[in-house]
């Protein structure tokens, strides 16, 4: 690709602050952390592990960085008993059968003629083996990604969801970009390895040997300035005075104690609710009736409402 | 660059951040990659390779301020002026880098760390120019750290110094109280006994002249030799700091649990809560989902395949359910108390891989506290055990009857007990025959004494009568040994 003349989406991201830039014209905004962390990936040709609290934009990261690349995004989601079968490859075993079927109608002529067993079993050896070949391969989401000529972003979801027999089988992968199939032997990467982003929110440690071959970026609550950007380029409808005061409120609401605290996912389906409300300014009818946006249990609702004149103040204060 | 990279890595290591070799390989290829100028940059990329966990990043947050600083010379050359201080020093950084740690940066895109340590350079540095008031009049020093220090040659110095902390291996400090000897070995590598030679020589010596450079040399002396303190203290802040906590873990962790004072306690939790979790990476779960009822079809059919393809053995997604259960009975009198303590606190954080811990206290009448320890903290739930079941004369035998009440149907062929007490009864009923009951009915039945072996069977201990009715005996007087027996019993409960 190198004697091209246009460069391909990646060869444009030579420096950290063109992926910034460029993350937030696919209306991405991210810390500079997050940057970095993707300019190392796609150079390094490393996988990433994102953490984080829920809702702070993991899987969209991983999203973003395929429309940025112009690459296929193939999504694989974990969950408890994910196995190779359904993560890795499969053989196609309805073909496999009508293999057999067919090949005991031809074996007569196939070894029409030969005398004696030896023979037979001489020309049997001189057939390729295609029982367990590619043709009857049935590739899932790992080996898809790895027979991607041009690359590809491969977004392992929730990692920590799945047994830790997966993440044993995923080691090959994400160190050398290859898996091993006991019946062909080890396929490679077609092209360009793909860019993996694994997401884990943190409902058990991940194995240090996977940690050890990942990129770690942890993704926290953003920090209100950024959060305003980011509901600026996502909500631009809202003005900047509303915007203001609902990042205020929110940030507010993730210093209390609550099960759950809301993210930027849910501050964003907020500003929308706001605005589809037609709300110009926050007062307390309108946070306590779509207080249930923001939060998802009954018990942080219940907390906030009684403290909602408080926090109002100090928003509008 | 390389051998800041390293030292950086040591720095890292010794703050317990793990970074394996292929991930410093990494960190050098990443370090390249972004350059060592912009500093958030740098730190943002070495972290994303380095630091592996938000405790990890903590540290390596808390050990790259501290390593990367900018290091502030002034001190040594007060006679300079405001304006080419900082100039120099822009200079001085860059060769300094490699000795020091800090990655050269060009001067102005450090960003906010340079210009810091810069104005408090400058602060530091005026009134001292407008105190002494540099002359050409001083004549040339003899000895040669003399001659350097004369010279003004910061760079120099500032390498000098770190040869010499290197040739002394000053990243291997380990206590507190070192921290004199290096910088006195440093100070002598340099050239001290010479200088100071010189320097008393001169400040007798009659003529004004000579004294006047006596005096200034003893000055220049003297900051030199705080610089080198500086130096000194900053490694082993860098590189002993933890080491040393880890010293002392290491002690708590074959003391006896009852010699701990509580003053200990943070330490103490610190330390178990590591050992649970390195138990539960070693004894990673292995539980299995049972989903029957599922055809397996991929197995059906390969399996079949010796029949000419038709079905004839069908294969079912059929996997075992292994919930192990830990029924932990504590006996919280008096000095046994101490020891319950630490067995609940370590077998509630282990919580991912034991997650049915059932617990039961007694003195003489034996209670569940399970909800008590589900409920409340760890300190909360203990206080509230001992004030509810702490009473009273221990009994054994009242103990495992009420045992045999609350909780004996429960016990299964999948259940461990395990029993912590020191097996003096009072003279009471020992009741054996209940506790045959549990090691009939158990898989395993563990008991755990605290006291040494040698005490056994002393006084009133009835242990070896206790002893043929358990799977197990083990001492367990110390947080080694209790880490044995939990891991013991992870193993056998798989």
């Amino acid at each position: 690709m190198a004697d091209s003349p246009v460069l391909s989406p990646a060869e444009t991201l030579t420096r950290v602050d063109a992926v910034s830039e460029a993350l937030a014209r696919h209306r991405y905004i991210g810390s500079s952390r997050i940057a970095t962390v993707v300019y190392l990936a796609v150079h390094l040709q490393k996988p990433v592990l994102v953490e984080g609290p829920p809702g702070v934009g993991k899987t969209e990261l991983a999203k973003t960085v395929a429309a940025m690349l112009e690459l296929p995004l193939i999504r694989l989601q974990c969950y408890e008993g994910l196995d190779e079968a359904k993560a890795l490859y499969e053989w196609k075993y309805g073909k496999q059968l009508l293999y057999i079927q067919v090949l005991k109608d031809k074996i007569d002529d196939a070894l029409g003629g030969a005398r004696g067993l030896r023979e037979s079993v001489e020309r049997l050896h001189g057939y390729d083996d295609i029982f367990f070949s590619e043709d009857f391969l049935e590739a899932r989401p790992l080996l898809k990604a790895l027979r991607e000529p041009q690359g590809s972003v491969l977004l392992l979801d929730e990692i920590d969801k799945s047994d830790e027999e997966f993440e044993a089988l995923l080691l090959e992968m994400l160190s050398d970009y290859q898996v091993t199939v006991p019946e062909i032997g080890t396929i490679r990467a077609a092209g360009t390895p793909p860019i993996v982003f694994l997401t884990s929110n943190n409902t058990r440690d991940v194995s240090d040997a996977l940690k050890r071959r990942c990129l770690h970026l942890y993704i926290p609550f953003p920090e209100p300035a950024l959060e305003q950007q980011i509901i600026e380029t996502r909500v631009p409808e809202i003005t900047a005075a509303l915007r203001r005061q609902l990042v205020a409120f929110v940030q507010g609401l993730r210093e209390m104690d609550l099960r759950k605290p809301p993210a930027i996912s849910e501050t964003i389906d907020w500003a929308r609710t706001l605005l589809l409300l037609n709300v110009d300014t926050l007062d307390e009818a309108w946070v306590r009736d779509t207080l249930n946006v923001l939060l998802k249990f009954e018990d942080d609702v219940e907390a906030v409402s009684s403290q909602l004149p408080t926090l109002l103040r100090r928003v509008n204060g | 660059m390389q051998r800041t990279l390293t030292d950086f890595v040591r720095a890292l290591r010794s703050a317990d951040v793990r970074v394996s070799t292929a991930e410093t390989l990494d960190a050098f290829r990443a370090a390249e990659m972004i350059g060592w100028h912009e500093r958030g940059q740098l730190k943002d990329a070495l972290a994303a390779v380095l630091a592996k966990s938000a405790d990890e990043a903590e540290a390596f947050d808390a050990c790259f301020e501290q390593f990367f600083r900018f290091d502030d010379f002034s001190g040594v050359a007060p006679n300079t002026t405001v304006e080419d201080t900082a100039q120099d020093e822009a200079e001085l950084e860059q060769q300094i880098a490699p000795g020091e740690g800090r990655g050269g940066g060009g001067g102005g895109t450090g960003g906010e760390a340079v210009d810091e340590p810069n104005t408090a350079a400058n602060d530091d540095t005026q009134p001292q120019t407008g105190a002494s008031i540099p002359g050409p009049s001083f004549g040339s020093a003899s000895s040669p750290l003399g001659r350097q220090l004369m010279a003004d040659d910061r760079t120099a110095l500032a390498v000098a110094i770190s040869q010499a902390a290197r040739a002394h291996a000053l990243e291997d400090i380990k206590v507190f109280t070192q921290q004199g000897l290096y910088t006195r070995r440093i100070l002598d590598s340099m050239g001290r006994s010479a200088l100071m030679d010189e320097i008393l020589a001169r400040e007798a010596d009659s003529a004004a002249g000579d004294r006047a450079l006596g005096a200034e040399l003893r000055r220049r002396y003297e900051q030199l030799r705080a610089h080198v303190r500086d130096h000194v203290e900053r490694q082993f802040v860098l590189h002993a700091d933890a080491q040393g906590e880890r010293l002392r873990e290491r002690m708590l962790y074959k003391a006896r649990l009852a010699a701990i004072s509580r003053r200990d306690d943070a330490l103490m939790r610190r330390a178990i809560e590591r050992m649970a979790r390195q138990l539960i990476a070693a004894h990673s779960r292995k539980r299995r989902v049972k989903q029957r009822g599922q055809l397996d079809v991929a197995r059906t059919v390969r399996r079949n395949m010796r029949h000419d393809g038709t079905l004839i053995e069908l294969a079912w997604r059929s996997k075992q359910v292994e919930r192990p259960r830990v029924f932990a009975i504590c006996d919280v009198s008096g000095s046994v108390a101490l020891y319950a303590r630490f067995m609940l606190m370590f077998l509630y954080s282990l919580g991912d891989v034991l997650p049915k811990v059932r617990a039961f206290a007694f003195c003489s009448d034996m209670a569940e506290v399970t909800d008590l320890f589900k409920q409340h903290d760890l300190d909360e739930a203990m206080a509230r055990t001992l004030a509810a079941h702490g009473q009273g004369s221990t009994d054994y035998g009242h103990a495992l009857a009420d045992f045999e009440r609350l909780a004996l149907d429960d016990v299964d062929r999948r259940s461990t007990v395990l029993i912590l007490g020191d097996a003096r009864n009072n003279e009471g009923e020992a009741r054996t025959d209940l506790l045959r009951k549990i090691y009939d009915r158990a898989k395993r039945v563990i008991w755990l004494n605290p006291e040494p072996c040698v005490a056994w069977d002393t006084g009133d201990s009835v242990m070896s009568r206790y002893r043929a009715h358990c799977h197990q005996v083990n001492e367990c007087g110390s947080l080694a040994q209790l880490e044995r027996v939990v891991s013991d019993l992870l193993r056998h409960v798989r």
